[in-house]
């Protein structure tokens, strides 16, 4: 009897111990680029290394936001991944409910394509699309990434956003189709309502891969104003000597909301990615 | 207009139609267009006539000594962060697959290297391994366990290792929940009955639980091997592929044909290698998971 209890609590012990391993092991690097931007710049560069700062400053963010370009950056990338979320949404939803509900010819053949595209790799499309966009004036222009984006993304979007119609039951369909209910308007105003968990997941995973998303950003929004968050920071260190009290600090802004996002909603998001993956 | 007249069949074309015609024009075309640049001299410069030069291009850079040398980086950095995700995937998944206090902050802890930017992971990675101001030289030395500063990203072939270890740390917990799905899949009485025969855990694991995984090892592993085959801002952020082309990637090579020697010709040629290469690793998985299912 004891024996078990001892071996009960050293179980749960166990378990306690395993979460501590995982949050300090994923959240070091992080918590570590915090309190560098929160140090003074003779602090950063001492030795001895000083690891908690003694004099806190919120100076660095002072000058990010507001005496650099890495805050124009993060405006950028929240102006591309709002605009590039809602076009996915709006063409995935339809390409969606049509794969979830309606039965045509050659529906398996475009899943088929949808999916075997998503593999393409970026190098093989990005000198194609330079020389295009180049031509059409696309190149330096949110709308030529936001189109980009809504190629890229559409595919994972319509795929959980499927997965999620398919679970609503047909009789409400049925009923709103008898009292006269067009299909685009069971689509926007029966199915997305009832699919909420799935449109937030799908929304947050494109929203989030939008944001972190670097290739096709590197070369259509080349001009240095343009340039969104995860662009404008990694070519920082060789524009500017490595200033990493800035560059930290600027990291650290732009891993905020992509924190926040995941933190409130990872039950919706790992239903989401799993979704893309259990089928 | 009457909309009831629309067959389902051409309504639920129109409906898809939207999405496909741009991902075929942001996909598949550029792919298509970027073969035929792989078999031309296509050039920037003013007054060039473009014509077909045969496989010349892809002749040029097998004979370059940096391509092959990025190719074969590639192949080995897959390789190996490939299987030690996988192994590591697989641990976490077995432990997170018991129930657990804290779940909210577990699947956070998991999610939140998935949701970080690779580029943004790659430039804190590059701080926290700054020979004379980062973290692991800091703790090392004033612990004592090393005497000089250890150099991680500018030697060879250190650098390559310490690449592979920011893509392990990052992916390992996306490889977990892929497997952690499959797990629970597996129905429970399955596990009860093998208990009321005897069967102790290392014998579930081995002719239950991982027979049962298979799919979605398979799964997890397509999807990170041709992830880890077009890795590309990883080396870029974090050591610009040197030293000495140590950490060159392909995707960063082809990069720097296009935009750094705005040669295009035989940066098509290097795309052109790596879709066939990646295209090919989704036919074997393909095979492979026929056959499992067979």
């Amino acid at each position: 009897m004891r024996w078990q209890l001892v071996q009960r609590a050293g179980t749960i012990l166990f378990k306690y111990l395993f979460v501590l391993f995982l949050v300090v092991l994923f959240f070091f690097p992080v918590v570590w680029i915090l309190l560098t931007s929160i140090k003074t710049t003779g602090d950063i560069y001492a030795w001895p290394p000083v690891y908690i700062p003694l004099h806190p400053t919120l100076q660095n963010y002072h000058v990010v936001l507001f005496g650099s370009k890495l805050g124009r950056y993060i405006a950028n990338s929240v102006i591309v991944s709002s605009l590039s979320t809602v076009s996915v949404l709006f063409f995935a939803s339809m390409a969606g409910y049509s794969i979830a509900r309606i039965r045509f010819r050659g529906r398996q053949a475009i899943l088929v394509f949808f999916l075997s595209m998503s593999m393409f790799p970026q190098l093989a499309i990005v000198p194609s699309l330079f020389v295009w966009f180049r031509q059409l004036g696309l190149i330096n222009n949110f709308l030529g990434i936001v189109l980009a984006y809504t190629g890229l993304f559409s595919p994972i979007a319509l795929w959980i956003l499927a997965t999620y119609f398919r679970t609503i039951p047909l009789e409400i369909e049925e009923s709103a189709k008898l009292d006269g209910c067009g299909r685009l308007r069971i689509l926007w105003s029966i199915l997305m309502p009832l699919s909420i968990p799935g449109v937030i997941a799908a929304a947050l995973i494109v929203f989030i891969q939008t944001w972190n998303e670097f290739f096709l950003a590197l070369v259509i929004l080349s001009k240095n104003l343009l340039r969104t968050a995860t662009v404008g920071i990694a070519l920082y260190p060789g524009e500017y000597a490595f200033p990493w009290e800035l560059i930290t600090t600027a990291t650290f802004l732009a891993i905020v909301p992509i924190f926040i996002l995941t933190a409130v909603f990872q039950k919706q998001i790992i239903g989401g990615l799993t979704a893309g993956s259990v089928k | 207009m009457n909309r009831r007249k629309l067959s389902d069949s051409t309504y639920g074309l129109l409906l898809i139609a939207p999405v496909f015609v741009i991902v075929a024009g942001i996909l598949f075309l550029p792919t298509v267009y970027t073969i035929f640049l792989s078999l031309t001299n296509f050039s920037f410069l003013k007054g060039h006539t473009l014509r077909f030069v045969g496989l010349t291009n892809f002749v040029t850079i097998f004979s370059d000594t940096e391509f092959v040398g990025s190719l074969w980086n590639t192949v080995f950095f897959t390789l190996v962060t490939v299987a030690l995700e996988l192994l590591a995937g697989l641990v976490l998944a077995l432990i997170l697959n018991r129930s657990f206090a804290f779940m909210g902050l577990l699947r956070t802890t998991i999610l939140f290297p998935w949701a970080l930017p690779t580029a943004l992971n790659a430039i804190i990675w590059r701080w926290l391994y700054n020979p004379d101001f980062g973290f692991f030289n800091s703790i090392l030395l004033q612990l004592g366990l090393t005497t000089a500063k250890t150099n991680w990203l500018g030697e060879i072939p250190l650098s390559m290792y310490s690449m592979m270890a920011v893509a392990i740390w990052k992916t390992s917990s996306f490889m977990a929940l892929i497997l952690l799905t499959g797990l629970q899949t597996i129905p429970n009485d399955l596990y009860e009955a093998a208990e009321i025969d005897g069967a102790g855990w290392f014998s579930r694991l081995r002719k239950i639980t991982m027979p049962l995984l298979v799919p979605s090892i398979l799964l997890a592993l397509l999807f990170r091997s041709m992830d880890a085959f077009r890795a590309f801002e990883l080396p870029f952020a974090l050591t610009e592929g040197g030293p000495a082309g140590s950490t060159q990637t392909l995707s960063l090579f082809g990069y720097r044909q296009f935009f750094q020697f705005l040669k295009f010709d035989t940066g098509s040629a290097v795309s052109v290698i790596q879709f066939i290469l990646i295209m090919f690793l989704g036919a074997l998985y393909l095979r492979v998971f026929r056959t499992e299912n067979d």
